[in-house]
């Protein structure tokens, strides 16, 4: 199967390069491979991700993704490649103005797609995440585990060719993490979707064959 | 009440803008209106030897262009009161010939001395009285009171525009989580950006309605019954359908420089 990732000698520095975070790392991804990189707090693990949607450039060696080169890449390509991926994050990132229905289309919307598709979309991931009833809501009305399941929504919202999860459960409660592991095991699974999740703690209740990555002291290493 | 005030804050700067256009038309209007009676006002005096046309005058200098002999008889019978009839023939045979003649444009007293100087050129013409002293004082007057208007304006645009792109900061403040979120999932500048025009726009249509209807009242009621002889004569110069479409031009065009300085200079997403 073909590589979606691929990190050749990558370096990721902040400050014109001077506090490098990640050094000379080497890794690769394939389609529809189920990726968790753990590490200890500060040592990179968001860095990674957001050097993956495109937020940070590589300072050193090359990141690519979906075919894309992200260190020479130029802003309007970075923007295309991120209509390809759904992104979660622990604070889940949801528009707090729009209601829930709309939150979840948002990639949609962006893409350009018809209100009446943006509808039924929208109602199909909400029954998906078990929120159609929700649909109207606001965010803010939302527990912390139906917000993320939002997010899960969103994240599917244009079948995306990889998931990029930043902690999705750290604020969640066991059974609503547990809601968030099953719906993202599924999104691997039915739909060959990559996905790569930034976590303290890999799940106990997995049942997903998955790879483990580890950041230590500036490296990536494969945990066997 | 908070939304209110957000678009006040925006239209408040935006018409004291469209203000300072409308009053720069107006002003200019009337001015010019102003500028033409001092010019069709202004003559100066040219005594010449022989009868001259108007022809003569204008190959001397370009600027002339009216020449109007001022009659003989009538100066001297204003000069030679209680005179004979024979004497006063005399006097009128000795007598050059005078004329008024008028510019085409308002002239700086430089200008009206180099006119001076082409037409003395001309061997027949004995003396040009330029009448220039009382001539630049007005139109020094002039010149300061439209130099001064105009400082103003651009003083009050300026300081105006910078009311306009601190209350677009606000407005991106605002609106900076839907736009992060938007720029996560990829959506271009234009689309992420797209409310805060949107709401600009509107502001600048309803700034625009606010500032004519100003001016409508002060042309139509204001001015009608001002008892102010300026305003009165001048009433027509005061708004014209066209300011509208400048008005409204105007507005868009500031208020899309500042989304523009705003969008372009914030920072990308942020954590």
């Amino acid at each position: 199967m073909s590589n979606v990732i691929n990190a050749s000698h990558l370096t990721l520095a902040y400050g014109n390069g001077t506090k490098e975070i990640i050094k000379d790392a080497n890794f690769s991804i394939k389609k529809g491979e189920f990726v968790f990189i753990t590490g200890p707090s500060g040592s990179g693990k968001s860095t990674l991700l957001k050097a993956l949607y495109g937020q940070i450039r590589p300072s050193e060696g090359n990141l690519v993704v979906g075919g894309l080169d992200l260190a020479s890449a130029r802003q309007s390509k970075l923007q295309e490649l991120r209509t390809h991926m759904g992104i979660m994050f622990q604070d889940y990132k949801l528009v707090n103005e729009w209601t829930v229905a709309k939150n979840v289309v948002l990639p949609l919307m962006i893409a350009g797609y018809s209100v009446d598709v943006q509808n039924t979309q929208a109602h199909r991931l909400l029954k998906h995440v078990k929120l159609a009833e929700h649909a109207d809501k606001f965010p803010f009305e939302l527990s912390g585990g139906e917000q993320q399941r939002v997010g899960v929504a969103r994240a599917l919202a244009k079948n995306p060719v990889v998931i990029l999860a930043d902690e999705p459960t750290g604020n969640l409660d066991d059974y609503s993490s547990n809601v968030i592991w099953d719906l993202m095991e599924n999104a691997c699974q039915q739909l060959e979707t990559t996905v790569l999740v930034v976590t303290h703690k890999i799940p106990t209740i997995f049942s997903l064959p998955y790879r483990h990555l580890i950041i230590e002291s500036k490296g990536v290493y494969e945990v066997h | 009440m908070k939304f209110i005030k957000n678009h006040l804050m925006f239209i408040f700067p935006l018409m004291a803008i469209l203000l300072g256009v409308e009053f720069y038309l107006v002003f200019d209007r009337t001015t010019d209106s102003y500028e033409k009676g001092l010019k069709e006002g202004y003559t100066m005096l040219v005594v010449s030897k022989k009868p001259m046309e108007l022809s003569a005058f204008k190959v001397l200098n370009k600027h002339v262009s009216t020449s109007e002999k001022i009659k003989r008889e009538n100066i001297v019978s204003e000069i030679a009161k209680g005179v004979s009839e024979s004497s006063k023939k005399e006097i009128l045979t000795a007598l050059p010939y005078f004329y008024s003649v008028g510019l085409d444009s308002y002239m700086h007293t430089s200008g009206l001395e180099q006119i001076k100087t082409d037409l003395e050129v001309d061997a027949n013409i004995k003396k040009v009285e330029t009448f220039g002293s009382s001539h630049s004082s007005a139109y020094r007057l002039f010149s300061f009171i439209k130099f001064t208007l105009k400082l103003f304006i651009v003083f009050m645009a300026v300081v105006s525009l910078f009311l306009i792109i601190k209350q677009m900061e606000i407005w991106k403040y605002a609106h900076r989580q839907r736009m992060q979120v938007m720029e996560i999932f990829g959506a271009p500048l234009m689309l992420r950006s797209g409310v805060l025009f949107k709401v600009a726009i509107a502001d600048a249509f309803i700034a625009t309605i606010l500032t004519s209807a100003v001016f409508l009242y002060v042309k139509f009621q204001w001015a009608a019954n001002s008892g102010i002889d300026i305003m009165m004569r001048n009433q027509e110069e005061l708004f014209k359908l066209s300011d509208m479409g400048i008005l409204l031009g105007s507005a868009l065009l500031i208020v899309i420089i500042a989304v523009y300085s705003v969008v372009f200079t914030s920072k990308g997403v942020q954590e």
